[in-house]
């Protein structure tokens, strides 16, 4: 892939936990516009490439780039306002904010966050929260969540917590969203929906994605490209037909003779 | 009447006193998850330096020794006695927040408050030691002739002002996206940080504006009682805050009130005016420690979210300008 067509690239990336090596040299590219998918069995190292890429857990060998910067090493939050913006396998919604409140955490560059505007002149946060508010309540209307914007988002379902994440990660304009296992636990329907946000948001708003996923089937519906993990490291890139005339990845992964740290 | 009122003039400065402290901790707490557990050093801090910019200079020679004694109007002493307890608020949240979360930080506050009550307690050459401050003259009393009385009639009004403009302090902070930031750190650090906020930097000014409000306190004490020593400020003073806190219920200021005034003011501060039963000095204070126990325990199991909880916000609660769209696509001009 040419250089300037990669948002992310992540060049020989390793990391372990104790003597535990979770990633192992790991190398992939995800173009701009795309959407793609990471899959590999439990324990291929998924999960840590996220927190590697997403600057929750500090890279120990490899590289991070992210929008033509270098970035490894950077922490989470500097991630999040570069436009990389990541969810996590478990929901992890603020509990005992509202629906509303937790759609108006996320927006960047908020000036009612500064100590002084929040003493001295409080009305420039309640304006920009007021213009913010009103997208929100767009949003929510997108998602389906309007009737819920009071309530708490810890009392929500687990599948309503799932739209919560991608409508919150909306707000927070970003450029690239990281989704470790969006559809983890829910119905048929809902699986539905939630692609159909993912593919609305790439098709109108230029959002990249990169998903975690177990689900094939919906790996094959929505992305364009599937980069495939195990042991730490990359297997192979390419498209899901292709993958699947991949004896190492029919091996490893999909389907037939799978070893048991593969399975569910 | 000559004993009631001035009596209940004590008493409602205790109380004036105890919302502030309360009102901190909650910023602390209960807005950003702050586990502040030497909050009472943040009080002496505020004490003590209000103390000796208001004091006249110290003398070794006469036994009495500390640093400053600037003797400076006591409202801009009380001034500097809240900013030094900020930044001392900043050096402990820069050692116990920068790279460590709840529990573990909880202990880094306690031992970093045990290391400053020793230093403070043994080097004399600070705040005279374990005699602590003393002898500061009543404030205003250069501008006013009047007897003691009269000055804790005065301290409860001077106090009740100092009160209401930490009340708007505490509230701006809470309405605001900063107070909005920081409840969203309480409730999922990690998520928060996914989101671009510095979680440092926010912790740190709940941190420090705490503290500042525990400085209030403190210099509000130091200017009624007129001395301060490391007897006044034992650990377990800090728990007697946090009783108040979690029994009148956190992440609201009202619930600081109801918690201050239960806790901080019936049992703590009244039962002192009980005249010892003979042969058992220590029962009452003892019962008084039981009594502060108890309610908490009463509060954790019965009400775990203290007698006022935390108001949930609603849509036209939160504090966003009139006039905007409602959700069914009409105008509505709602109150905050």
């Amino acid at each position: 892939m040419p250089e300037a067509d990669a948002l992310l690239r992540v060049e020989h990336l390793s990391h372990s936990f104790g003597g535990f090596k979770a990633v192992d040299d790991c190398t992939f590219a995800i173009s701009r516009g795309s959407i793609s998918a990471l899959i590999g069995p439990n324990g291929a190292g998924k999960s840590t490439a996220v927190g590697l890429i997403a600057g929750a857990l500090k890279v120990q060998a490899g590289r991070v780039h992210f929008d033509g910067h270098d970035v490894t090493r950077l922490p989470a939050y500097k991630m999040a306002r570069r436009g990389l913006l990541r969810t996590y396998q478990v929901s992890r919604e603020f509990p005992r904010l509202t629906v509303m409140e937790n759609l108006l955490v996320p927006p960047p560059d908020q000036r009612g966050e500064s100590l002084l505007n929040a003493l001295l002149r409080p009305s420039v946060g309640h304006r920009q929260d007021a213009a913010l508010a009103s997208r929100a309540v767009d949003v929510l209307e997108t998602y389906g969540l309007l009737p819920l914007r009071d309530e708490y988002a810890g009392n929500l379902s687990g599948g309503e917590k799932r739209l919560l994440e991608l409508a919150r990660a909306e707000m927070a304009n970003p450029n690239f969203m990281l989704l470790d296992e969006p559809m983890a636990g829910i119905n048929p329907a809902l699986i539905a929906r939630l692609d159909g946000h993912i593919r609305r948001l790439r098709d109108q708003s230029g959002i990249t994605f990169l998903l975690v996923e177990h689900n094939l089937d919906v790996v094959e519906r929505i992305c364009d490209r599937v980069v495939v993990m195990a042991l730490g490291r990359t297997l192979a890139e390419g498209s899901m037909a292709e993958l699947r005339q991949n004896p190492e990845v029919v091996r490893a992964y999909l389907g037939g003779g799978l070893d048991e740290r593969a399975v569910g | 009447m000559d004993l009631i009122l001035p009596y209940l003039a004590t008493l409602a400065i205790f109380f004036f006193v105890y919302n502030i402290l309360t009102w901190g901790l909650n910023i602390q707490f209960g807005y950003a998850g702050v586990l502040d557990f030497t909050f009472i050093t943040f009080v002496a801090c505020g004490a003590y330096f209000s103390g000796v910019f208001a004091l006249g200079p110290g003398q070794k020679s006469t036994g009495f020794e500390w640093i400053l004694g600037l003797s400076w109007p006591f409202p801009i002493a009380l001034v500097m006695g809240a900013l030094a307890a900020g930044l001392l608020g900043i050096v402990i949240g820069l050692i116990a927040i920068n790279r460590l979360r709840s529990d573990y930080m909880a202990i880094v506050t306690l031992a970093t408050g045990t290391v400053i009550y020793g230093l403070v307690s043994n080097y004399t050459p600070l705040f005279d030691g374990f005699d602590g401050l003393a002898g500061l003259q009543t404030p205003f009393s250069q501008w006013l002739n009047i007897n003691y009385n009269q000055f804790t009639y005065l301290w409860v009004g001077f106090c009740a002002v100092v009160m209401v403009i930490c009340w708007f302090i505490a509230q701006r902070i809470l309405n605001s996206p900063l107070g909005r930031t920081m409840r969203a750190i309480r409730e999922d650090q990690e998520a928060a940080e996914a989101f671009g906020k510095d979680s440092v930097r926010v912790r740190l000014i709940a941190m420090s504006m705490g503290a500042v409000l525990a400085g209030v306190g403190g210099a509000l004490l130091m200017g009624f009682i007129g001395a301060f020593n490391p007897a006044g400020w034992t650990s377990g003073e800090t728990f007697v805050v946090w009783a108040a806190l979690i029994v009148g219920g956190r992440g609201n200021n009202w619930g600081g009130v109801v918690g201050s005034f239960v806790v901080a003011v019936l049992v703590n501060e009244a039962t002192r005016y009980i005249p010892p039963i003979p042969g058992n000095a220590t029962l009452i204070p003892t019962v008084r420690n039981m009594l502060i126990g108890a309610s908490l325990i009463a509060v954790l199991w019965l009400r775990p979210e203290g007698i006022i909880p935390e108001a949930r916000r609603r849509f036209y609660q939160l504090p966003l300008l009139p006039g905007r769209r409602t959700p069914a696509g009409g105008v509505e001009s709602a109150g905050s």
